[in-house]
């Protein structure tokens, strides 16, 4: 129950109607700068949880675009100074309190703080630039939907020198999608004046993109009428654009950071432009809504302290999503090739939901991405299969946005070692939305090959699994060509709402897809998602040498095992993983419990990795029998056909570690 | 000279293609420019033609094989008499070529045999040459607590049900196999005076603060020390030798409820006295709850068996496989105390015997 807000009334979806008025204006003005310094308060007597950035001094600015944006759909993201633009979306100001106070009154239950705030369409996140894709890909679901809402994605002058930013901009210029970027220019970044931190101009920055760009300060005594035709004008044109606003920050970036100058703050202090509305007003009107605002406040402080401190009732132990019982069609088992099996699964996908879009490097007709897995697509889906600028970061921002929007986006990095671009996305964004907010699912699949043996050299022939399976929250899928590759894409992206990577092995493409004798390991009920992924085996039941593998390790594994059985007569049994991460940890245990000798053969750089954590798992369990890690050294892989061969585990390798081992 | 054509590559992403027609034969005079073969992947058929004139000196693949991008396809030369050069390969590493294979080695290592008196029918030593060496000696080739008996033998015409055993009534059949097909067994008993191991067996359990009596385990250990005085008593006959094992895997019967095992001590001959007694009451101890790993209850040298508690007055022990000896320990309903042993006569004789079984009834190093 959101606590009603003295002098303004809420428009049909819940925001506070802001007048343009002086006296509306400054109302809602004082009642966020009070709000702040009670928090400042709090922190000084120790009631707050962690710390805070406020937007003293930056009232109006901060208000001036949000409470413009009258499109229920309309969205807000925000940064770690985000107070004003949560207060004036959602006017919920014990949430807000209680929230970074660690209550249980808090919007999110404590669990974001300061820096990390879901409110329908408002979001907020504290690292810089990085709701910038993530704000494009929405505005892309909106213009696909034909919407009029548009995306304020909110920054300072500070994230100017980050690239994401510019991948976004780029990105909605040539989607001419309807996302402002509004840079809230303070002139400072924690301590660093912003002229010494930029070349060039931040207009230019916008114009240099093909951005619609509007320049205001927030001391014009018709500001916050600017801002509202600016946000008109945008949402006519149905275009990205720049908006940025002089400000100055009052007080300190968070706290006891501020080296300005006494003489400085000062005059920030004279400039002061919601203490210029207030003293527009008559003396008595000013002190009512000042009291009026205080007695407001004094009822919220009450209740965000009487709201108990937040608990789990039970600590999550993950954060993933259940499978979905959504009807996603049956793949064909067999295929002529794993690449034909990918494309088919994708354009049913296409044919059979229209949120399903593609988005990645040089997808369209006639070349069909740099290994043809999307070829013929372009063209019967025109505008859902996106040939996209080459901006990792930028199009997997953008597919979590398509995702957070409802769509089902499926993100194609070109080769897996530049996932290391999409890190951050991945790891500080895709994750973190369902991880801390409930009712946020980030159904996003970014699909990209991986592995060696071609002779890409060091950038182009990695197998990164190890990195990601330790990202809380993700999930790793990498099927092999005994697995239904098709079926297992198809059910990620209708079955399974979790942020995905999905890998698959250049040399599996050429593959013919075949389970052959292979048969599925009963999934354990415990293993959230094992049954959509199964793990799969053939071979003894009793075996001298179990080899454990997956992805395009396989092809090497099923060599190496016949020999093993034709050379050395071993009895070998073969048991192949499709999902990495979460890691189908039962029922591993209950099929390798009675095996004596297991060897893990991945083709990753194998030090703290996918090995090790099936391995440990099963000591745990109280394993005893006999193990052996086989994977690549940790150096870069060369280039050369013979020395890239001498690197990555091959048949013999297998084969000699495994007769090494008995 | 002779020069090869290679491979073609097709297509970027294709590291094998797969040959489907091959044009020439070898001998056959060919001329620039002429299709050679046709290789194809899964989005195009390429052809290949001959970058000279020439003749075909040899053809390196079949129609239908896979082959490696830039593999030698087949061979041209100015004359048709030319030799194709040898080439080095590149990728050559372990070899293997006459050594067992690896499962062969297992069960070699499991039957205590040597490679080297297995004659091989191949290139390498494999599981067939040992079952066959094996089976003209009587022997069976796989491990006793897995064995199988071999020979089909056909149900009774009298009505029943088949129960499948467990694996230490298999690991029975094996031994009592062995006992009969291969060892000369004998027996010898004597009688014996009990007062100064069970004074030596007080004064140890003292000293060490013992709860339980260690007497057999001291005479299991008595035995133990014999054993590494007297090769004979731990070894067994292969061929035409006699295997001497260099460690003493100590065999020691434990009754829990209606299972019978033959615990085995590995490497007792590394011991020391209460060191020794130790690993027997912890071996014991799992027996008596069905937890003996595979390594404890296979392999044994030498082994040690009483039947005290049953108050009997004799009991012949059948020999476990690969073995020369094994006590008998009795203690008859009134008192009698006597050691036995049932022992390969191929490898001792009753002196041996007799004087082993005098040794064992007094302790070492009496108090």
């Amino acid at each position: 129950m959101i606590r009603e807000i003295p002098g303004f009334q809420l428009d049909a979806f819940g925001k506070p109607i802001i007048g343009l008025d002086d006296a509306s204006l400054y109302a809602y003005g004082h009642l966020v700068r009070r709000t702040e310094e009670l928090i400042l308060d709090l922190f000084s007597r120790g009631l707050l949880s962690g710390t805070t950035h406020t937007c003293l001094g930056q009232e109006l600015c901060q208000m001036s675009v949000v409470r413009a944006l009258n499109d229920p759909d309309d969205v807000v993201l925000s940064n770690h100074r985000n107070h004003g633009h949560f207060m004036t979306y959602s006017g919920h100001f014990t949430g807000l309190v209680a929230e970074i106070m660690g209550r249980e009154a808090g919007v999110c239950g404590g669990y974001g703080g300061s820096q990390h705030m879901a409110f329908r369409h408002f979001h907020s996140n504290g690292v810089q630039a990085g709701m910038t894709g993530i704000g494009t890909g929405l505005a892309l679901a909106r213009k696909m939907g034909k919407s009029k809402a548009i995306v304020a994605t909110m920054i300072g002058d500070g994230t100017l020198g980050e690239g994401l930013l510019y991948e976004s901009m780029n990105l909605a210029s040539i989607w001419k999608a309807p996302v402002l970027f509004v840079v809230e220019n303070n002139g400072i970044a924690q301590t660093t004046y912003t002229s010494d931190t930029i070349g060039g101009t931040i207009e230019g920055r916008g114009q240099a993109f093909g951005l619609a760009t509007w320049r205001l300060d927030d001391s014009a005594q018709d500001f916050s009428q600017s801002v509202a035709n600016t946000i008109d004008e945008m949402r006519s044109a149905n275009r990205p654009g720049m908006l940025v606003i002089d400000t100055r920050r009052l007080g300190p970036h968070s706290k006891g950071d501020d080296l300005r100058d006494e003489q400085e703050r000062k005059a920030i202090a004279e400039r002061d432009p919601l203490m210029a509305i207030g003293k527009r007003l008559s003396s008595g009107e000013r002190e009512a809504i000042e009291a009026r605002n205080a007695a407001f406040l004094r009822e919220v402080e009450a209740e965000a302290i009487a709201s108990p401190e937040a608990r789990f009732a039970v600590v999550p132990q993950h954060s993933l999503r259940s499978v979905r019982t959504a009807i996603s069609g049956t793949q064909p088992a067999k295929a002529a090739n794993v690449r034909g099996a990918i494309n088919t699964a994708l354009r049913d996908l296409l044919a059979s939901d229209e949120n399903v879009v593609v988005l990645g490097e040089d997808l369209h007709e006639p070349y069909g991405g740099a290994f043809k897995v999307t070829a013929g697509l372009s063209s019967e889906f025109a505008g859902r299969v996106i040939s996209t600028p080459i901006s990792e970061a930028g199009i997997t921002g953008s597919g979590i946005g398509l995702a957070l929007a409802g769509k089902r986006p499926i993100v194609e990095i070109m080769f897996a070692d530049f996932l290391s671009l999409c890190m951050d996305q991945i790891y500080n964004h895709a994750v973190k939305f369902p991880g801390m907010f409930p009712d946020v699912d980030v159904p996003l699949v970014v699909r990209t090959p991986c592995g060696g043996r071609r002779g890409y050299g060091p950038t182009h022939s990695q197998s990164p699994e190890n990195l990601f399976v330790s990202v809380p929250g993700l999930t790793v899928i990498y099927g092999s060509h005994r697995h239904n590759v098709g079926q297992l894409l198809v059910d990620t992206v209708k079955r399974w709402p979790n942020p995905t990577i999905f890998l698959e092995h250049k040399l599996l493409y050429g593959e013919a897809q075949d389970p052959s004798d292979y048969s599925v390991i009963a999934p354990h009920q415990d293993d959230l998602g094992a049954e959509l992924f199964p793990t799969i085996r053939r071979g003894s039941n009793s075996p001298d040498i179990t080899l454990l593998s997956f992805g395009g390790m396989l092809p090497v594994v099923e060599k190496a095992a016949k020999r093993l059985l034709d050379e050395e007569e071993l009895e070998v049994e073969i048991i192949a993983l499709a999902m990495l991460a979460p890691l189908p940890r039962q029922t591993l245990v209950s099929i390798l419990s009675s095996r004596s000798h297991i060897a893990v053969v991945e083709e990753s750089h194998h030090e703290f990795g996918v090995s090790a954590e099936i391995l440990a798992t099963l000591m745990e369990a109280g394993y005893r029998g006999k193990i052996i890690r086989i994977g690549t050294p940790p150096a870069p892989i060369a280039s050369a056909r013979s020395l890239e061969r001498d690197q990555l585990p091959d048949e013999q390798t297998i084969v000699s570690n495994v007769l090494d081992m008995l | 000279m002779a020069n090869p054509i290679h491979v073609p590559r097709v297509n970027n992403n294709d590291d094998e293609v797969k040959l489907v027609s091959l044009r020439v034969v070898v001998g056959e005079k060919i001329s620039r420019g002429q299709l050679v073969a046709e290789v194809e992947t899964d989005k195009a058929v390429v052809e290949v033609e001959a970058p000279n004139d020439g003749f075909v000196l040899g053809i390196l693949a079949n129609v239908d094989d896979v082959i490696a991008v830039g593999s030698v396809l087949l061979w041209i030369g100015e004359r048709a008499d030319e030799p194709i050069p040898v080439a080095a390969s590149s990728n050559e590493r372990a070899t293997t070529t006459g050594q067992p294979t690896a499962k062969a080695r297992q069960i070699l290592k499991e039957h205590g045999l040597d490679a080297n008196a297995i004659p091989a029918s191949g290139e390498r030593l494999t599981v067939d040459d040992i079952e066959r060496y094996l089976a003209n000696r009587g022997k069976d080739a796989t491990v006793p607590a897995h064995a199988v008996p071999r020979a089909a033998e056909t149900k009774p015409d009298i009505p029943g049900e088949l129960r499948d055993l467990r694996s230490e009534e298999r690991a029975m059949i094996a031994t009592v196999a062995w006992h009969r097909d291969v060892a000369v067994p004998g027996y010898i008993e004597l009688e014996y005076d009990p007062a100064p191991w069970e004074t030596y067996s007080k004064a140890f359990s003292e000293r060490n603060k013992l709860l339980l009596s260690p007497l057999l385990s001291l005479m299991s250990w008595r035995l133990v020390e014999l054993a590494k005085e007297t090769p004979h008593l731990n070894s067994t006959i292969i061929g035409n030798q006699r295997y001497e094992y260099s460690a003493v895997n100590f065999g020691f019967t434990v009754q829990a409820g209606d299972t019978l095992y033959l615990t085995v001590t590995r490497d007792a001959q590394a011991m020391d006295e209460i060191g020794f007694v130790n690993a027997m009451g912890e071996i014991q101890r799992r027996a008596a709850t069905h937890k003996l790993g595979p390594q404890e209850v296979q392999g044994t040298t030498i082994s040690f068996s009483s039947m005290a508690r049953w108050k009997v007055s004799r009991h012949i022990p059948v020999l476990p496989p690969r073995t020369a000896i094994m006590i008998a320990h009795a203690v008859s309903i009134d008192g009698r105390c006597v050691l036995g042993a049932s022992y390969d006569h191929r490898v001792l004789n009753g002196f041996h015997v007799v004087t082993a079984l005098r040794k064992l009834s007094k302790p070492g190093n009496p108090v």
